[in-house]
């Protein structure tokens, strides 16, 4: 085991989140950069419960996984009692580049962050896995422009039809209404409802429902989409936190992205039906005319590159580490909330 | 009024086209003149350029220059009254291509026409206001056995009448006011210091003219009896209006036809 981490040079630190501690390092045998997770002990009491789940969750499924627009994982090796974990070295992520105001986005940059997505859910789906914690943050990019899904802390594998699942996962922006309205029973669609949320924010540059609270967040919701009733979404009063909410019409999308193509309007419409039967599967996302229209999705190397990376050179990365620091501040502000509360009952 | 995609409304020329929102026409000035002309309903603003593009994304309209495509950009100022927008393709930072300009008048925007809408505009009106006036004269021409060709004049008392008449305009005060406008004080003063201008160069031959005139209309009766018989009816009021005509026998003659060329005319003096 010993000389397992010595096969990784650490090069420098990149950041801090609640469970783990991240370097960029590289790998002594074939010099590839990666960035090495090392999963924190915890307290006494954490520790007691053996291996943390999130990293174990993470090991069991990302092993498995093989695809271009996934964060793979190289290798796992323990030291002492720690667990670190090995991924592909990845330069940022979709919230740095959506909050870098000196990126302006065109369609084919929008189109391609959307299909990249789609693709590595369509993946993880075809392979009963939902991923539940989808959200800008959590999808990484490299300098060559290629989207990951990363962070499976929340991935649980789906299709047992008698088994339920929490509602409480993913980040409160990009939560479906039916995991609001405290559904057990639900299915990819939730992912295709974080990922509507994420094309929205590529569109608008800022959370697309940004709740204050889990209340706020279905008010949000519903005053932009509509509020749902038996009609738009049978079944909707049976779940079990349902509440009646005011009838709202819906805003029309072409109001609220006034610079985006009808067919960008159709994939978000569907996207984000309130009703998560009316949503399309990624596969079917995937067939719909505007991913075939012109523009053409930009090339991995025509994609933005955040400041942060773009103006440092490979010596001075204090910048780089900053940006990265940043992320996972948000990161424990956040997204940890819901994450800690899976632990409770249902994992 | 309209759904809002931009050209996809335009019709197939937008140069009859104008629009504009009452609502904000009082407080237009060049800070604000570029918002209004990105109104949703302004059929003139494609909503795939940058500037929408940049707006949505909540970013600096300095970062325009930095893009590629469709922008619209305020192109002269002339406060309060005239704003003018251009449309254009960038190519980089310093080199974009003009595609259309659109001037913003008190508040109304119309796209400006390109110098070939212009000639041909200008070439319809010209033929088209040529085609009315020979219609009209075709219409005037009259025939008469003893006398020749003649002018009718439809408006009695009006001697120079159809012949200054402007060509035919939209909506006038009709009435007195109108016969008035058919021809104005310039332009009655204007003809006759022209025909005063004409005798005195062609001084009235009058006893040849006379003579002539009636050989030659014969022939003509003789040879057009077609002609005759249409004109037959006309004949009575032609009578009662060549007393106007007669005023002025120069241009009558000078207007007879082929059989009397002008050529001739214009010799006898010399």
């Amino acid at each position: 085991m010993d000389s397992k981490s010595k096969k990784y040079e650490i090069i420098e630190f990149l950041g801090e989140g609640q469970f783990a501690t991240v370097y960029k390092a590289k790998d002594s045998v074939t010099g590839n950069i990666v960035a090495v997770k090392k999963i924190k002990i915890g307290t006494v009491e954490d520790a007691k419960d053996g291996v943390n789940r999130t990293a174990l969750r993470e090991i069991k499924l990302l092993i498995e996984l093989d695809h271009e627009n996934i964060i793979a994982l190289f290798d796992v090796f323990g030291h002492l009692s720690n667990i670190s974990l090995v991924y592909d070295f990845m330069d940022t992520d979709l919230e740095v580049i959506i909050k870098d105001s000196s990126i302006v986005f065109t369609q084919s940059h929008i189109k391609a962050y959307t299909i990249m997505t789609l693709k590595g859910l369509e993946y993880l789906h075809m392979n009963w896995i939902l991923h539940r914690d989808l959200k800008p943050n959590n999808l990484l990019v490299n300098k060559k422009g290629i989207l990951k899904i990363a962070d499976f802390g929340l991935a649980k594998r789906f299709g047992t039809p008698d088994r339920l699942h929490t509602h409480r996962v993913v980040t409160r922006f990009y939560r479906a209404p039916e995991l609001l309205f405290g559904a057990r029973a639900y299915g990819p669609a939730v992912d295709i409802w974080a990922t509507g949320c994420i094309v929205a924010e590529l569109l608008l540059r800022v959370p697309f429902l940004p709740g204050e609270s889990d209340l706020d967040q279905l008010t949000k919701i519903f005053t932009t989409l509509g509020s749902p009733n038996e009609e738009t979404w049978p079944g909707v009063a049976k779940l079990s936190d349902y509440v009646v909410f005011k009838k709202f019409p819906a805003i029309p999308l072409r109001e609220i992205f006034t610079a985006a193509p009808n067919e960008l309007l159709d994939v978000i419409g569907g996207m984000l039906s309130v009703n998560p039967l009316a949503r399309p599967t990624c596969s079917e996302a995937l067939q719909m005319p505007y991913f075939s229209n012109r523009p053409p999705p930009s090339l991995g190397s025509q994609l933005p590159i955040p400041s942060c990376i773009r103006d440092s050179n490979p010596e001075d990365q204090d910048q780089d580490a900053k940006g990265q620091k940043r992320k996972f501040t948000d990161y424990s502000e956040g997204g940890t909330q819901p994450k800690r509360l899976v632990f409770d009952n249902f994992a | 009024m309209l759904p809002g995609r931009g050209v996809g409304c335009l019709p197939d020329n937008p140069l009859g086209l104008s629009w504009h929102d009452s609502n904000w026409i009082p407080m237009l000035n060049s800070n604000n003149i570029l918002d209004y002309f990105s109104e949703r309903s302004n059929p003139f603003y494609d909503r795939s350029c940058n500037n929408e593009a940049i707006k949505m994304q909540r970013l600096s309209m300095d970062q325009l220059s930095n893009m590629i495509g469709l922008e619209y950009c305020l192109l002269h100022v002339q406060e309060p009254i005239l704003y003018v927008v251009r449309k254009q393709h960038r190519h980089s930072p310093t080199h974009s291509t003009p595609i259309a300009d659109f001037y913003i008048v008190a508040g109304i925007v119309y796209q400006a026409p390109d110098l070939l809408s212009i000639i041909n505009s200008h070439m319809m009106s010209s033929a088209y206001h040529l085609e009315t006036a020979f219609e009209e004269l075709n219409s005037l021409a009259r025939f008469h056995p003893s006398k020749g060709y003649s002018w009718e004049n439809r408006r009695p008392g009006q001697p120079t009448g159809p012949v200054t008449a402007p060509p035919p305009s939209p909506v006038k005060v009709t009435g007195k006011r109108d016969i008035e406008e058919a021809s104005s004080q310039f332009q009655r003063l204007r003809v006759d210091m022209l025909l005063v201008e004409l005798t005195r160069k062609f001084p009235l031959p009058l006893p040849q003219a006379l003579s002539a005139t009636p050989q030659n209309t014969i022939n003509n009766q003789q040879t057009n009896e077609l002609i005759k018989k249409e004109v037959k009816q006309e004949i009575k009021q032609e009578m009662i209006q060549d007393i106007n005509i007669k005023q002025e026998p120069q241009p009558t003659n000078s207007l007879s036809p082929s059989m009397r060329p002008p050529p001739e005319k214009k010799f006898k003096p010399a």
